[in-house]
């Protein structure tokens, strides 16, 4: 086989902490399609820095775990900018009321997912719940005819690389996830288990304590940002009835 | 005998008043001269001399001399033009004998008129026997029906009997019609229709006489073939192996079915269920096994162009890695309705570290089924689409000649760039670097990590395939991050986008290349980042619509939908071994240039039989391609740059028309029955009778009995006479 120059096939950057925000885009061959888990900066309130590292933590693992491609280096998105269209896959993260949304905002946010986004709103406390139910807010206002609904335990989500039996984050959370649907895809996913927070580091270790789990937890919590990763690069592949019977077979076997 | 007639020219209107007024004139005279005492015969005479002389002023009499003649009756004899005339009678073909028993009418009746017409399926043509040139067939079929209400609608003297010359296998009217709707069917003259039957005697023949199918034929769907066998003629058809194959370009006919037939000495239909891979027009050969002392071997199988229809598409999108363009194309492969796809992606490769302690129960993942994909399934895809995956490290190399040969008989083949496609991948000198658009280099950089936006070619910018996306865009396309490095076209492939910047040699790189390799058709596409027209920046100005419209074009040309063919090519009627073929080829509207014509014969080897190339002006164009020989065929058409149209079809050793190569005597002597005719061989000839002749009038010669001024000094002086005797008798 020829290899040629195949420098940066699957890992482009490991520049950690540098948030950058939208820069002008030099990828190499096979990095566009890349995952990345940009963050989605929206009304009011931005993550720490230790949440934005997990952004970054978010593609290392895919990378360490799975023939996915992804860039490990942390973007911010704005709503209201033409680079949010650049990726089909952002996270919004944040512990308190986003507050209203400017309408520039709220068109940005409606024309990424009727395009095909992907939205993950990932609340990082989810104890107090501010965050999630004004982003739910935000949202009726950009997809009004779409409320959220509960996803079943036997969504695709679960078994896009691991098999699940729920979702997982620093916090357990509830064992259903919420979701906008469109169509026959799950456009905005509604975390209550601070997945960042799992994936958060700071420095060379983790930077919050996965609970009530501990390491098992966070490894969970991990495998489900996987997951959610090749929910959005392969949306319902393992629904394919191929895998039917294979999934079916090793449901059992687990249980 | 010469006759007298009077007012020739005028009205019957003046003729009454003119007679009326006179009759009134001398009656009242007649009248005046009984009442007066005075008045005497000499009045009355005077009168009626008077009035006769008017009479003569006013009706002229001429004289009037007339001749005959008799004529002998018009007959019509209607000879079998059908291509079924060629096949063998006792002596001979048919055909000779029906114009043989023509021209020996036309001497034995040469007092009658005798018109002698050809009859098939078309219209009746005036036939001169002596001139070869006015002799040609006239179709599969002979509607004697048609025929004989042709001939009844048509103006003229009328016929007075027809002679019908054939061997009595019409397709109207039908074997099966009853006396009473037969004599309905060529009873519309009125007149009787006598035959003459110029065989009587099937000859040795085993045939495939009908070959039909039960509903459409849908592709990867069994279809039943109803394959009916007769013998005749003495063969005994006790059992004859029945092969069906199709017959492919590039390839050796694939053999589809096969059965054995019990026809004995008379018919047996069997049943074949056959599946067909392929949609499009495929050519289908129904062969039955040769029988010893066959007289007829042309029609031991019959080829047909079925066009074999889709339900869905079946597709088998192929990945080695999971990324926004893979999402994309999925997204868009399962938006649409008319596709059933096949995916399976590498998610881990053995590089990987998941985490997990047992695989099968923490993973999702299965084993990529190379085998069972690539061997056993191959056939049942309509397109293999093969996205950036890597040959070699997915063990795909030993699958890959099986993949060259599905190409070639037909499947549709897509391979998507990334840094594991095309050269990257393996490819580079693998048997499927052969049925792709374009040469892969054997050294150098696979890839490079430039970023570009392609650039439409000449051919790009016309081809239907990529309408859809100029139409959203026009000639903007969004930056592409890196391409593949694909060499030089191969000939017959056309390159729709090119590298702004990279060469081959003294081209520009292809980026997007289209190509049909033997039956089947493969797109090139060098770059990773197409899902940028269904989501990026430039996207968003269309809704995403542009990826759509791209995929439509590619997986529509791909699977030969008409949209995006460039033109169309029809035969303008049935292709028949021997006789001259012609084609209609209507390029798109409004497209002119260097048009070229084609035509392969499928199988193998490849081999060019028919070449033409002419100027269009945008509109249709017809093509004479000469006489082919029996089998089938592949015609393609290309205006310019544009990817080619291509046609398939079957010529056939006399098709449907040898298919039953029976006569049919007893139809011949019920029609002459039902008409009051008479039926007899070429040799009774004699017995036929002619009609009686017709009384004509050829020649009338009409001639004033007196000068017009004579009539009138006449009838002058008698008025005058009579006036004065008047007079003299004291009347008025």
């Amino acid at each position: 086989m020829s290899t040629g120059t195949r420098l940066g096939r699957r890992t482009f950057a490991a520049v950690l902490g540098a948030v950058t925000f939208a820069p002008e885009r030099a990828f190499a061959f096979g990095e566009a399609g890349a995952f990345r888990a940009r963050l989605l900066a929206a009304g009011k309130g931005r993550p720490d820095d230790a949440r934005v590292a997990g952004t970054a933590r978010w593609g290392s693992e895919l990378v360490r775990r799975t023939s996915a491609p992804a860039h490990e280096e942390p973007e911010t998105v704005a709503a209201d900018r033409p680079a949010i269209f650049r990726e089909p896959f952002a996270v919004w993260c944040g512990t308190e009321d986003v507050g209203a949304l400017s309408l520039s905002e709220v068109s940005g946010l409606e024309r990424f997912l009727r395009l095909g986004g992907t939205l993950v709103v990932d609340d990082s406390d989810p104890v107090s719940g501010a965050f999630g139910r004004s982003v739910r807010r935000e949202l009726l206002r950009a997809l009004p005819e779409s409320p959220p609904v509960q996803l079943e335990a036997t969504h695709v989500l679960f078994k896009t690389f691991y098999l699940l039996d729920r979702p997982y984050g620093r916090v357990l959370g509830p064992p259903r996830v919420e979701a906008i649907v469109r169509g026959r895809n799950a456009v905005v996913l509604f975390l209550a288990h601070d997945l960042l927070g799992a994936l958060a580091r700071r420095g060379e270790g983790w930077a919050y304590g996965a609970e009530p789990g501990g390491a098992e937890q966070r490894e969970h919590a991990i495998r489900f940002a996987v997951n959610i990763a090749m929910y959005v690069l392969c949306s319902d592949y393992k629904d394919d009835v191929v895998h039917a019977p294979f999934l079916l077979q090793r449901r059992g076997r687990a249980r | 005998m010469p006759n007298l007639a009077l007012a020739e020219g005028m009205t019957p209107v003046a003729v009454t008043l003119g007679a009326l007024v006179l009759a009134v004139w001398v009656i009242a005279a007649a009248l005046e001269v009984r009442r007066s005492e005075r008045a005497g015969a000499a009045v009355l005479v005077s009168a009626v001399v008077a009035a006769l002389c008017v009479a003569g002023a006013f009706f002229r009499p001429t004289r009037v001399k007339e001749r005959g003649a008799r004529l002998g009756p018009r007959v019509a004899v209607l000879v079998d033009q059908a291509r079924r005339l060629r096949l063998p009678a006792e002596h001979g073909d048919r055909r000779s004998v029906a114009l043989a028993a023509a021209a020996a009418l036309g001497r034995r009746w040469a007092q009658a008129q005798v018109d002698v017409y050809g009859f098939g399926e078309q219209k009746l043509v005036p036939l001169s026997l002596a001139r070869e040139s006015t002799l040609g067939q006239l179709g599969e079929e002979s509607d004697l029906t048609g025929a004989l209400a042709e001939l009844a609608a048509a103006p003229g003297e009328r016929v007075r009997a027809v002679v019908v010359v054939s061997d009595g296998r019409f397709a109207r009217p039908a074997e099966s019609v009853d006396e009473a709707g037969l004599a309905l069917a060529v009873g519309t003259l009125g007149v009787p229709v006598h035959t003459v039957r110029v065989t009587e005697q099937a000859p040795a023949d085993a045939s495939v006489r009908e070959v039909s199918t039960v509903g459409a034929a849908v592709a990867h769907q069994p279809l039943v073939l109803h394959v009916t066998i007769g013998c005749a003629g003495g063969i005994n058809c006790d059992e004859v192996p029945v092969v069906v194959r199709e017959l492919r370009q590039g390839s050796s006919p694939a053999e589809l079915a096969r059965g054995t037939a019990h026809a004995g000495t008379g018919e047996a239909t069997i049943d074949l269920e056959v599946t067909i891979e392929r949609a499009g027009q495929r050519v289908i050969e129904v062969a039955l096994e040769p029988q010893t002392g066959d007289r007829v071997p042309e029609n031991d199988h019959r080829l047909l162009t079925l066009d074999v229809r889709r339900e869905r598409v079946r597709l088998l999108h192929v990945a080695g890695r999971p990324t926004y363009d893979v999402r994309q194309l999925r997204l868009w492969l399962k938006a649409n309705e008319s596709i059933d796809l096949v995916a399976f992606f590498i998610l881990r490769t053995n590089g990987d570290q998941p985490n997990v302690v047992d695989d099968t129960s923490e993973l999702s993942l299965i084993p990529f089924p190379v085998d069972a994909l690539f061997t056993q399934h191959l056939p049942t895809f309509d397109a293999v689409m093969l996205q950036d995956i890597d040959a070699v490290e997915y063990k795909l190399e030993p699958y890959l000649p099986a993949l060259e040969a599905y190409v070639r008989s037909g499947g549709g083949l897509i391979m998507v760039g990334g840094p594991s496609a095309f050269a990257g991948g393996g490819y580079a000198g693998s048997p499927l670097e052969r049925v792709l658009p374009v040469e892969l280099p054997r050294g150098g950089e696979p890839y490079d990590l430039r970023g570009f936006v392609p650039r439409y070619t000449m051919a790009g910018r016309v081809a239907p395939v990529l309408g859809g996306v100029r139409q959203l865009f026009g000639e903007d396309l969004p930056l592409m991050e890196g391409s593949n490095t694909l060499g030089k076209p191969r000939p017959g492939s056309i390159v729709l986008w090119e590298h702004p910047e990279r060469r081959v040699g003294d081209i520009a790189m292809p980026v997007l290349a289209l190509g049909e390799m033997g039956d089947g058709r493969s797109i090139a596409l060098g770059v990773d980042a197409t899902h940028e027209l269904g989501f990026g920046e430039l996207a968003e100005r269309t809704s995403g619509r542009a990826y759509g419209a791209l995929w439509d074009g590619l997986l529509g040309w791909l699977m030969r939908d008409p949209r995006y063919e460039a033109g169309r090519v029809s035969l303008d009627g049935p292709c028949i071994a021997g006789e001259p073929a012609s084609f209609e080829l209507v390029p798109p509207p409004g497209a002119t240039g260097e048009l070229a014509f084609t035509i392969e014969r499928l199988g193998v080897p490849a081999q060019t039989v028919f070449s033409r190339s002419l100027r269009s002006a945008g509109s249709s164009e017809h093509v004479d391609a000469g006489r082919l020989r029996a089998g089938g065929y592949s015609a393609r058409m290309r205006l310019g740059a544009a990817p080619p149209t291509r046609l398939d079809f079957a010529c056939e050793d006399g098709g449907r028309a040898y298919a039953d190569s029976r006569p049919d005597p007893a139809r011949l002597i019920r029609i002459a029955r039902a008409t009051g005719g008479k039926s007899v061989t070429p040799d009774e000839l004699g017995e036929l009778p002619l009609p009686p002749a017709t009384e004509v009038m050829v020649e009338r010669r009409a001639s004033a009995l007196l000068p017009p001024w004579v009539w009138a000094l006449a009838a002058a002086l008698t008025l005058g006479a009579h006036w004065l005797l008047r007079r003299r008798a004291g009347l008025a």
